[in-house]
Formats: structure tokens, sequence, C-alpha cells
């Protein structure tokens, strides 16, 4: 990729976060052009959140610059070129609200106040609801979902925009496998449109096959920039802890059968 | 009966069924931003507006929507600067209020029985102005709540994917404090200032027991809303004369003997989908292979009878390629000539 390349999708120069005055990112050049996939892994705690907060504008720079598409993120107004996976652990609130709806709200920076959906965006909410595989669920109770099946439908709202630009943060914590390779599928659909993925993980599991380059953080700083390698994983804290807030609830909980356990004769037959 | 069709009747039934309309429509917001106690906190604050309006002479019904709105937009910012202690600042906020009221209305020399109107509610000394100013008022919190539903949803759902979709998340979450004043001041002369929380959240409470989307809560809290409001009007009315039932308590209790009926319809809709819920297999590390023999697998050592089907009455349970069935605690699916335990 040529540094030099006037068309970045999101280019960081010389950037530095400070949170409650202390810094937590340090020192960023990145820059990152259509069409890449990119992953940033690091440990809990070495900034990779923080790297994508400061991308979208969330979290404002104590330094330095963040251009996305070419504009200073404090004056980019070009949102919908945007799509934002944030970490969270559901997709529910204090209210009830289908899946449709949750996904909807994915081309409202399409769209302006006081003006209906049109035909268009239907087709964008359907389309990324099928994408993500809820289609026979887009009626039904965000929370009624499972925590994977929750996590693509807040992938299924920031596609719903028809980004060129996809940010996703944590996308596979602490979901089930089913979630994580149709996760997988979407972005490599998205890939194929051009679009431009920054993924922040710290474990890439059916992931690994999309990547075309990693950043590894360490302690606020890019410690690491180019293509995958295999010692990505040995790169992280030994002692980071797995985000699986959801790790009870994600599954249905285990029926245990009062008949069932090891020790009991199984008449010979065969286990599947 | 007749009593229904005096006057003044009227203008109380007309101001109830406004105010049923509007608090829930804000309720709503506030129920999904886990803020429900917010309309308690404005009304509290609207306390000291009422006490500024009976000392200056002014309409208290102005200077409550004023005091109001400055609450209802300070509360929202402190809730935006502050994150931990954020409910003590709000608390803070609440006390002053009442307190300054108070303070206020002494200072009037109206004392306490001027402020009961509008503590307790007083809708049967509504006038037609006022019934006027409560229509317009109405009008505007139920245009803006359902025609910026879209984006007050997505605020109130995660404010974070909001602001990244280019939405103005400050000003929305501002909106939001603004209708639930107004809509304070709306209900202080209906059910009183002490319970117009209660019909901006027990609808809601209500509506969602039932509802699996947004757009139903809202209209379904709406409608139940003005149901609880016309409907404890009317008891009140119809008690005998020589009781005084007070309309704002009627309301409120009506209101709540609809989440009384509807609670358990929603426990028993909620343990079916729960029950209803697909089984996923657990993570394992892809060395680890078919999730099938992750060891919780075993055959059914029961010789199975019984032959499970869509309509055996059991319930079925969606599980990877198959559909598993539940009952007296086992979890099964048929393969080939037998039964396996999941």
């Amino acid at each position: 990729m040529p540094v030099n390349d006037p068309t970045t999708v999101v280019q960081v120069r010389d950037g530095a976060v400070s949170l409650g005055g202390r810094p937590v990112l340090r020192r960023i050049d990145l820059s990152i052009a259509p069409g890449e996939v990119l992953a940033v892994l690091g440990a809990n705690g070495s900034g990779k959140s923080t790297l994508v907060r400061a991308i979208t504008g969330l979290a404002p720079l104590s330094h330095g610059e963040v251009l996305l598409f070419d504009t200073p993120v404090s004056r980019f107004r070009d949102w919908k070129r945007v799509g934002f996976v944030p970490q969270r652990a559901t997709a529910a609130s204090g209210v009830p609200a289908s899946v449709w709806e949750v996904v909807a709200a994915g081309r409202l920076s399409h769209r302006a106040p006081f003006r209906p959906m049109r035909a268009g965006d239907r087709a964008a909410v359907a389309a990324a609801i099928a994408a993500v595989g809820l289609t026979d669920r887009s009626r039904e109770g965000v929370s009624t979902l499972s925590g994977g099946q929750q996590q693509r439908v807040l992938i299924a709202r920031a596609i719903a925009g028809e980004p060129d630009l996809l940010i996703l943060d944590e996308p596979t914590a602490g979901i089930d496998r089913q979630s994580q390779e149709s996760l997988a599928e979407t972005l490599r659909l998205a890939t194929t449109r051009g679009v431009t993925i920054v993924l922040v993980t710290h474990e890439l599991g059916p992931l690994a096959g999309l990547i075309g380059r990693t950043v590894v953080m360490r302690d606020g700083q890019v410690t690491y920039d180019g293509p995958p390698t295999s010692t990505d994983h040995a790169d992280l804290d030994p002692g980071h802890h797995h985000h699986l807030p959801g790790a009870g609830a994600d599954y249905a909980p285990v029926v245990t059968a009062p008949i069932g356990g090891a020790g009991r004769p199984m008449g010979g037959r065969h286990l599947r | 009966m007749s009593i229904l069709f005096l006057d003044f009747m009227l203008r109380a039934l007309l101001a109830a069924f406004l105010t049923g309309l509007a608090a829930p429509a804000v309720g709503t917001y506030l129920v999904q931003r886990r803020l429900a106690l917010l309309g308690d906190g404005i009304g509290h604050v609207a306390v000291t507006g009422v006490a500024i309006g009976l000392l200056t002479g002014a309409s208290p019904t102005l200077t409550a929507i004023v005091v109001a709105i400055i609450g209802g937009v300070l509360i929202e910012l402190i809730r935006q600067q502050g994150r931990s202690s954020g409910d003590v600042a709000l608390a803070l906020l609440f006390y002053g209020g009442i307190a300054g009221g108070i303070l206020v209305t002494g200072l009037a020399g109206v004392g306490a029985a001027g402020l009961q109107a509008f503590l307790f509610g007083s809708i049967a000394t509504i006038s037609w102005a006022d019934v006027w100013v409560t229509v317009g008022l109405v009008a505007i919190v139920v245009v803006l709540a359902l025609g910026l539903a879209p984006q007050l949803f997505a605020v109130a759902q995660d404010e974070e994917f909001a602001r990244v979709a280019g939405l103005n998340t400050r000003l929305y979450n501002i909106v939001v404090s603004v209708l639930a004043a107004v809509t304070v001041t709306v209900a202080m002369r209906t059910v009183g200032l002490l319970l117009v929380s209660a019909l901006m959240i027990i609808p809601v409470a209500t509506a969602q027991q039932l509802t699996r989307s947004f757009r139903a809560t809202l209209v379904s809290a709406m409608g139940l809303g003005t149901v609880a409001a016309v409907g404890g009007l009317v008891v009140s009315a119809l008690a005998p004369a020589q009781v005084n039932v007070a309309p704002g308590a009627t309301i409120v209790l009506v209101s709540l003997a609809g989440f009384v009926l509807a609670w358990p319809v929603g426990v028993w809709t909620r343990r079916r989908r729960r029950l209803a819920t697909p089984f996923v297999d657990p993570v394992l590390p892809p060395n680890e292979g078919d999730p099938h023999l992750d060891g919780r697998h075993t055959v059914v050592p029961e010789s199975h009878e019984h032959h499970h089907g869509a309509d055996c009455g059991h319930q079925a349970v969606p599980h990877g390629d198959h559909v598993d069935y539940v009952h007296e605690g086992h979890r099964h699916a048929a393969h080939g000539s037998h039964y396996d335990e999941h």
C-alpha cells in the first residue's frame, strides 16, 4: 500500500488520546487504503478499542489528527459511508424492540428527520437481516435472541447503511461458533463489494482467512503493522482474559437430565 | 350518569384524554433509556415553578413549564457530564426543587394549601383556556414523539452507534428532556405533580408485557394511557357524593390495575419464548471438531415408546440441524432407531 496515496479511507497522523489526563493512545500513525481488511489486535487495555473510538470521533484526540475519507473527523458529515458495530453485550434496551427496528436504525444516516422510510431503505434493511441469516426472526424482539444472534443484529444494523468503511469493535466476543462463522461470511461478502473493514478483536477465529493486515497494539502504541503472522496470538499478553460476559447467558441453559451422567450403562449403544 | 355531561366534566374528560395520550409517548423513551424516574425529578423541580407563579402572580402553568424545562435540560446536562455521580446529582436537584417550592410558596403567603391543587391535581377546575393550552402542548409532544421516533429510538437504544450514524445525540436527548418537562406540566392539572410520572411509566410497563416491538409498545402505551386517564376520571366522577375520590388517584390506580392484569400474561409469554429459544452448541476450539462429540451427548437409556412430533404437545426447540424435544427435564432428539439425550 503506497503511503502517499492521496485517497485513504482512514488516516491517523501522530494521534494521541487522553482519558481524564491519562494518555491511553500515543504516537499513532495509521493509514488504511480502500478495500483493506485490517484487524487491530492486542490485549485488554492495550488501547485497541480507544483507537476505533478515535477513528469514529467518539474519543476526541488530544494530539494529532484523524482523517476519514480525507476529511478531518471533526468536520466529517458523510456518516452514511461509515458503519459501526460498538462493543456491546446486548442489542436490547429498556423497551422491547424487534430485530427489524434495530436494524432499521442503520438507515438513519441516509434519512432526514420526519421523513418516512423509502423503498430503498426497506430493501437495504431486509438485505442486511438476510445477510446475517435472521430473516425468519426479523419480527421478534431482540431480547429473545441468543447473545450471538444479538451480535449479528448489531452487524446487520451497521451494514444496512451500505457503508464504504465498516468498523467492528470486538464483534466475536463471547458469541457461539455458528454466529462467528455467519459473521465471517457476512464480512467476506462485504469485502467483495470493496468495503474497507477495521476489526478490533483479540482472537481472529474463523475470521483469520479474511484479514489482509494486522495492527498489534500494546500499551497505547502500535507495536506491529503488517501482514498477519502466526505470532499474532503470541504477541498478546498471556494474562488477558476473554470478554465473555454473556458466556453463561449466551447459550440456552444446559438441561441436565436426572438420569444422565457418565456412570450409567449405555446398553452398548454408540455415542454419535 | 348525568354528571358526565356537565360542562366542567367535558373539559376534564378532554384534559384527561390528552394527558393520557402524551404522557406514555414520552414515557416510552424514558423507560427505554432506563430513566423511568426522570419524570418524578422534573415533577419535583416543577413545584418550584408553580410556587414562583403563586409568588409573582404569573400563571403557575407558565412558570412551571419554564422551570420544568430548565430543570429537564439541567438534569440531561448533568447526566451527559457525570458518569457514576449522575444519580446523586439528580437527587440533589429533586430535593432542591421541592424544598424551593415549599419555601417560595410560604413567601407568597399561600401556604401548602395553594400548592395542593398542583401536587394532587385539580382536573375539575380546568377552564376552557387551560384545555386549549393543553391541546396545543399535547399536539407538540405527540408530533415530536412520533415524528422523531426513529431518531429518538436509535439514540436511546445505542447512543454511540447513533453518534457514528451522524445523529446529534446531545440535541435528541435534550428534546426528550424538554418533552418530559412539557408533559409533566400538562399532566400537573390532571393527576398532579406527585403522580405525573405514574402516567408516563405504568402504561409503558403494561404494554411491554405483551409487545415485541418498539412501535407496538409506544402505540399501545398511548392507548392504555388514554383508557386509564379517562377511565380513572369516570370512576372518580361516579363515586358517591359523600366521599371525596381524587381523580389523580383513580387514574393511577386504574393504570396500575391494567399492569396487574397484563403482568401474569407477560410472565407466561416470556416463559414460553425462553423455552422455545434454540439450543446453541458451545464454542469449541476448531481442533476439537464435531460439537456433537462434546461428551454431553448420550443415548437415552430408557426405551422410548412415545414418538415426538410436531403436535405431541412437548416443547419443540430447534437445535442445529434437528429439533430437540423437552419434557420432564430431558432434552432429546430422534436419532435413527433411538433418542439421543442432548
